[in-house]
C-alpha cells in the first residue's frame, strides 16, 4: 500500500439515508468531522459506492453528485474493482445496518453481512489482492457465518476490524479500565431491543471486561432472564445489586416514576412499573467471571458499565451516545469509530482485535437463543475458543 | 413472586431495593453525623424550575460518581416568593416534614427567634419578575440574600449559602454579597452548572497555563444563558498564570459587527473551529439530512445565524476572550483556547446532559454539600461576581450601541483553586 498517494475506499452499504449507519460513516468520509479540535478530513477517498436498497428518503444520488469522485457502482464486485478486473481500493467499509431485511422466527433481522463480506472476499480470491475491511456492528446474525468471516480474514491475511461505537465513544466520566484488573463481576445496564441495541450493551461491557488479568478467557455459557423471571433472579441477587444500583448512577435518562421528581432514584416497585419486559443477558466467562447485560427498557435510555474489581474496589462508567433528533443533531459516536477505521486504512492495522466483535456476535446469537428456547442456559463451547488480549493502548475517545 | 406493598411511608423510608420482601434494607453511605439543618429561600418551587432540580437533590438523593448519594443533610424549613399553578412547596414540605414559612426571617429561624438552620439554598431562578432596560431579568436574589445577611447579624451567627447561578443582575449588588460573606466569615458558593458538569473531552487547563486568547460558544437567550457561557468560559481562564486580575474593557457587538470583528483579527476563526468542531448540534444541513459539517468553512455559520453577538473581554492582563453567542448554527456550549507554547487549540464541549434529569445539576449538588459540610466553598464566589460584572458591562456595551467601555471597577482578582470540581470522577 503506497503512502504517497491518497487511498481509495469503496462502500458497501444496506442503505444510505438520514441517519441510516451508512450515512454516519460514509458522510464522515466524505464531509470531514470534527476530531482534535478541528474539522478534520480524512486523508483518503471514498471512490466507489454500493447501495443495496434505496428506500424514500434516500441519499445515494445526492451524494454522488455532490462527490463526484464516488461512483455510485451496480455490484459489489464493481464497487472494489471500479468495474475492471482487478481490486481498485485500498479499504472496504462494509455497512449492513437498516434497511428492509427478513426476520426469522427468532427476532434476528437478517441482514446481508455476510452475505456482502463474501461479496467481497470474493473478488479478493480472484484478484489475488485484499484490503482491509470495517464491517460496522456485529459479524452476522448466524455465528457459523460469522466465525467463517473472521476465518477467511485470517486465510486471505487481510486486516479486519468490526463492531458497535460503544466501546470507541465518550464515557462520562472519562474512564477506562486498568489492563490487567481483577474483575470480580461486570455488568451493563442499558436500553434497546434483542438483536439490536443487546449488541451495543455486549460491546460496552465487554471492551472493558477484555482489559482483566489474563485477557479474555471465552465464555462457557449464556442465560437469559426476562419479566417475572429477570425480577426474581435480581431479587435472589444472582447479579449485583451495587453493580446495578452504579449502573443506573451512571445514567443520565433514569425515567421517573413519581409525577413532580426528575431524578430521583426508582424503588423496585417504581421499576415494576416502568419496565414492562426487562431482559438480562447473564454468562459467566471460563476464568469464572460473570458478566450481565441488562436492558430497561422504560428505565433508561443510555449505556452504563460498572464492574466489581478486586479489593473492593468498584469502576463505573457511561459509554455515552449523542444520540439525534432528540438530544443532538449528529450521532458523533460514528465519528471516534471512522477514526479509528482510517487508522486501520492508513496502518494496515486494526487498532482493536475482531475477536471481540466475534465474542460479541456470538453472545448476542447465543442469548437470542437461550430466548427463543425459554431463557433455557445455552452452553458455548464455540465461545470458549474466542480467547485474546486486549489492546492495552486505549482507543475510545477522549481527545 | 410474593411481594409487599410499598408502604410509601414518608420519603426517608423510599430507598433503593428497600420494598422486596425478604431484602434487607439497603442504604448505600449512610450517614453518621447529625445531619446539617438547610433551609431552603427559593423565588418559586413547581417542576423542573431551579428549586426543584437543586433541592429536591437535598430531598431524595443524587447520582454522584457511581453511586446514589444521600447529603447527610435535611431540609427544615423553606420559603418561596411566588406560588404559580403547580406550586410543590407544600407537597414537599408535608411529604418531607418541615414547614413553610411566610418570610425568609421565619424560615432561617424555623419559626423561632433565632437561626436555626446550618445552611441555606438560595434558589432566584425563575418565577415572574420584570426586566430592565438592559433585558435583565429582575430575579430577587440580592434582595433575599440581604434578608438572610440580616438574619445572621441580628442573631450574631452566620452559616454556608448556595446562591444559584449569577449573584445578581447588578454588579454592585453582587460585590455587596460577596463582601458580606467576607465581613461575616460565611462561605458562599454560586454559579452555574457548567463548570462543574462533564466535559467532552475531559479537559481542565493545566493550572498556572499562559492563555493567549480564548473562546466560548453559547446558545439561547440573554441574560440566561450568555450567562451560563461565560462562567464555563470563566472556569476554565481564571487557571491562567498570575492567576484572574480582573477586566479592564468589554464591548458587545452585534450583527454584521461580529463578522467584521473576527476579519479585524479581534476574534480567531481557527479557535472558532476548534470549539465548533465539539459541537454535536450544528444546525441547517445535519438536520436536514444527518451529514456533518465544517460550519465555519463552508460559510454556513453566517448564514446559519441571524442574529450573531460577541462579548469581547479584555482582561487586565492582557488576555482576550470572547463568547459567540450564535442562536441558530449549534445547540451546545463549546470552548477552545490557545495556549503558549502549545501548537493546537485545546477545545471541550461542556456537556449539558439531557432534560429531564439534568445530572449536571447533582455534580453542583456534591459540591454545595462538600460546603455545607466542610464548611469550605470549593470554589471562589468572585468568579461568578466577576461574571455578573462582564455580563452587565456588556449588555451596557450593547445598550450603547456597542461601544467599548473600560471597567475599572472589574478589578476582580482572585486565585483559582488547582483542584478540579468537575464531574471526572
Amino acid at each position: 500500500m503506497s503512502q504517497t498517494r491518497r487511498l481509495r475506499i469503496a462502500a458497501v452499504l444496506t442503505e444510505y439515508r438520514k441517519y441510516s449507519h451508512g450515512q454516519h460513516i460514509v458522510d464522515r468520509f466524505l464531509e470531514g468531522y470534527g476530531w482534535n479540535g478541528r474539522h478534520h478530513r480524512p486523508p483518503m477517498d471514498i471512490v466507489s459506492l454500493y447501495v443495496d436498497q434505496h428506500p424514500e428518503g434516500d441519499l445515494t444520488d445526492e451524494r454522488g453528485l455532490r462527490f463526484p469522485q464516488m461512483q455510485v457502482m451496480p455490484t459489489i464486485a464493481d464497487a472494489l474493482t471500479l468495474g475492471g478486473n482487478d481490486l481498485a481500493v485500498d479499504g472496504v467499509l462494509l455497512v449492513g445496518e437498516h434497511g428492509k431485511y427478513h426476520r426469522n422466527e427468532k427476532g434476528q433481522h437478517q441482514y446481508p453481512r455476510y452475505e456482502m463480506f463474501k461479496q467481497i472476499t470474493s473478488v479478493y480470491r480472484t484478484t489475488g489482492k485484499t484490503a482491509p475491511v470495517f464491517n460496522d456492528k456485529h459479524l452476522s446474525w448466524n455465528w457459523d457465518w460469522a466465525r467463517e468471516m473472521v476465518d477467511i480474514s485470517r486465510e486471505l491475511d487481510f486486516p479486519f476490524m468490526a463492531g458497535s461505537s460503544l466501546p470507541v465513544t465518550w464515557r462520562t466520566p472519562s474512564l477506562e479500565m486498568p489492563t490487567g484488573s481483577q474483575i470480580e463481576e461486570a455488568m451493563c445496564v442499558c436500553y434497546g431491543g434483542v438483536d439490536s441495541y443487546d449488541f451495543h450493551g455486549l460491546e460496552t461491557a465487554q471492551c472493558m471486561v477484555e482489559r482483566r488479568a489474563g485477557g479474555e478467557a471465552g465464555v462457557r455459557w449464556v442465560e437469559t432472564y426476562k419479566g417475572e423471571r429477570f425480577w426474581q433472579a435480581h431479587h435472589e441477587r444472582l447479579w449485583s445489586r451495587e453493580l446495578f444500583e452504579a449502573c443506573l448512577c451512571r445514567s443520565h435518562t433514569l425515567s421517573q416514576a413519581r409525577p413532580g421528581f426528575n431524578d430521583a432514584f426508582p424503588t423496585i416497585d417504581d421499576m415494576m412499573k416502568l419496565v414492562e419486559t426487562p431482559i438480562a443477558y447473564h454468562y459467566e466467562h471460563v476464568d469464572g467471571l460473570r458478566t450481565t447485560m441488562i436492558m430497561m427498557n422504560g428505565l433508561v435510555q443510555d449505556f452504563n458499565f460498572a464492574a466489581q474489581l478486586a479489593d473492593d474496589q468498584q469502576l463505573s462508567t457511561q459509554m455515552y451516545l449523542p444520540m439525534p433528533p432528540k438530544n443532538t443533531s449528529l450521532a458523533n459516536f460514528f465519528t471516534p469509530q471512522v477514526a479509528n477505521v482510517e487508522q486501520m486504512f492508513l496502518s494496515g492495522e486494526a487498532t482493536y482485535p475482531i475477536e471481540r466483535t466475534l465474542m460479541t456476535t456470538g453472545l448476542t446469537a447465543a442469548a437470542v437463543d437461550s430466548l427463543f428456547e425459554e431463557e433455557k442456559r445455552i452452553e458455548t463451547p464455540h465461545l470458549e475458543e474466542v480467547t485474546y488480549a486486549a489492546p492495552t493502548q486505549s482507543t475510545y475517545w477522549r481527545t | 413472586m410474593r411481594r409487599q406493598p410499598n408502604p410509601r411511608t414518608g420519603a426517608r423510608e423510599r430507598w433503593p431495593f428497600t420494598d422486596l420482601a425478604g431484602d434487607q434494607r439497603h442504604v448505600p453511605h449512610a450517614p453518621v453525623n447529625r445531619p446539617k439543618r438547610l433551609a431552603i429561600v427559593a423565588t418559586v418551587y413547581r417542576h423542573l424550575s431551579h428549586a426543584q432540580h437543586f433541592c429536591d437533590r437535598f430531598l431524595v438523593g443524587y447520582p454522584y460518581e457511581g453511586r446514589w448519594n444521600m447529603p447527610n443533610t435535611q431540609v427544615v424549613s423553606m420559603y418561596v416568593d411566588q406560588r404559580p399553578a403547580g406550586d410543590q412547596s407544600h407537597d414537599r414540605a408535608r411529604e418531607f416534614g418541615f414547614d413553610v414559612y411566610p418570610t425568609v426571617a421565619e424560615t432561617l429561624r424555623c419559626g423561632g427567634d433565632k437561626l436555626a438552620v446550618d445552611g441555606i439554598l438560595l434558589i432566584g431562578e425563575h418565577g415572574d419578575y420584570p426586566t430592565n432596560e438592559l433585558g435583565q431579568i429582575l430575579y430577587p436574589r440580592y434582595e433575599l440574600f440581604k434578608e438572610c445577611v440580616e438574619v445572621f447579624e441580628a442573631d450574631g451567627r452566620s452559616v454556608p449559602i448556595y446562591n444559584d447561578k449569577h449573584l445578581s443582575y447588578s454588579f454592585a449588588k453582587a460585590q455587596e454579597m460577596v463582601a458580606d460573606g467576607e465581613r461575616l466569615g460565611f462561605p458562599l458558593l454560586a454559579g452555574s452548572s457548567l463548570p462543574v458538569t462533564y466535559r467532552l473531552p475531559d479537559l481542565e487547563l493545566p493550572y498556572g497555563c499562559q492563555i493567549e486568547e480564548a473562546v466560548m460558544l453559547g446558545v439561547g437567550g440573554s441574560d440566561a444563558m450568555d450567562y451560563h457561557a461565560l462562567e464555563a468560559m470563566q472556569c476554565m481562564i481564571e487557571r491562567r498564570a498570575g492567576s484572574e486580575t480582573g477586566v479592564a474593557a468589554v464591548q458587545m457587538l452585534e450583527g454584521d459587527d461580529v463578522w467584521r470583528a473576527a476579519e479585524e483579527g479581534r476574534w480567531s476563526a481557527r479557535l472558532v473551529e476548534a470549539a465548533l468542531s465539539r459541537s454535536d448540534s450544528p444546525q441547517g444541513l445535519s438536520k436536514e439530512d444527518g451529514r456533518t459539517q465544517d460550519l465555519l468553512g463552508s460559510g454556513e455559520l453566517r448564514r446559519l445565524v441571524e442574529k450573531p453577538a460577541a462579548y469581547l473581554i479584555e482582561f487586565r492582563d492582557g488576555l482576550r476572550a470572547t463568547l459567540l453567542m450564535i442562536n441558530g448554527a449549534i445547540g451546545d456550549y463549546n470552548f477552545a483556547a490557545k495556549l503558549r507554547g502549545v501548537d493546537d487549540p485545546v477545545s471541550c464541549q461542556f456537556f449539558l446532559t439531557p432534560v429531564p434529569n439534568v445530572t449536571y445539576s447533582a455534580c453542583f449538588v456534591a459540591k454545595i454539600d462538600e460546603m455545607f459540610q466542610t464548611g469550605v466553598a470549593p470554589f471562589p464566589a468572585q468568579r461568578t461576581m466577576i461574571v455578573n460584572g462582564i455580563l452587565e458591562s456588556c449588555l451596557q456595551s450593547r445598550q450603547q450601541g456597542s461601544k467599548r467601555l473600560e471597567t475599572p471597577h472589574l478589578e476582580v482578582g482572585y486565585t483559582a483553586p488547582e483542584a478540579s470540581h468537575y464531574g471526572r470522577a
